[in-house]
């Protein structure tokens, strides 16, 4: 096995977390658990990301409006920092972030669920 | 004429939204350079403002902001967003601001209530 994988994770408000976390794991890790940083290939990564991401998302079939942001950095020492901001309802809307890494990159995935009903 | 005035009370208005994180930005590091330990201060200071002045539109939108900030080393960046939406009244609206020393990613999703 070729270097590390490492997720962390952290939640916000009260939509189903869990599942879309578990969506976004398999999504990452299915596209580019195992493969090293390449720039000719992260724009394909990234889309195929969201795309299984919004797709297994809206298959839940929740009545949610979802955005999904993907940021894959190379691990080179330089520094990154992200935060999000969001003007919602806190009862019904929520976030998930997943940060996944392995030897060579880092990947970023924001999960954000807002409430229709 | 009074139609025309109400679309542009409850449309997301790309102009307007992108005027705004360009002021965010500007405010909170322009004219700065990279530094570690002041990062997480900044890119939590755009995102508060962003957020401020969108909800003084007044606008019947939820609104998400996000901010990346990344030092110039060489490293390779790439951000892509998809959303489930409706197409007819929400936006989004990316800026990309850089200076010599970090690249600063703003974008803000518009969801209309």
């Amino acid at each position: 096995m070729t270097g590390t994988e490492d997720t962390q994770t952290s939640y916000e408000g009260s939509f189903g977390a869990k599942e879309a976390e578990a969506i976004v794991k398999e999504s990452v890790d299915a596209t580019i658990g195992g493969e090293d940083y390449n720039k000719d290939q992260v724009n394909k990564w990234t889309a195929a990301i969201l795309e299984r991401c919004i797709s297994d998302l809206c298959k839940l079939g929740k009545q949610y409006k979802y955005i999904v942001t993907c940021a894959v950095t190379q691990k080179t020492g330089a520094g990154l920092h992200a935060a999000n901001s969001c003007f919602w309802d806190t009862a019904l809307d929520g976030s998930c972030t997943v940060k996944w890494e392995n030897r060579t990159m880092y990947c970023i995935v924001s999960v954000f669920a807002l409430s229709i009903a | 004429m009074d139609e025309f005035q109400a679309e542009d009370e409850t449309t997301f208005v790309v102009e307007e939204v992108s005027k705004i994180i360009k002021e965010s930005v500007e405010a909170t590091i322009g004219g700065n350079t990279y530094q570690h330990n002041r990062v997480n201060q900044w890119t939590t200071n755009v995102v508060e403002q962003c957020l401020s002045q969108l909800s003084k539109l007044g606008k019947p939108f939820k609104y998400i902001v996000t901010c990346v900030i990344m030092q110039k080393n060489g490293a390779g960046l790439q951000t892509a967003n998809a959303c489930f939406w409706d197409n007819t009244t929400d936006g989004s609206c990316a800026v990309r601001w850089e200076n010599k020393s970090m690249y600063c990613i703003v974008t803000v999703f518009g969801l209309a209530i």
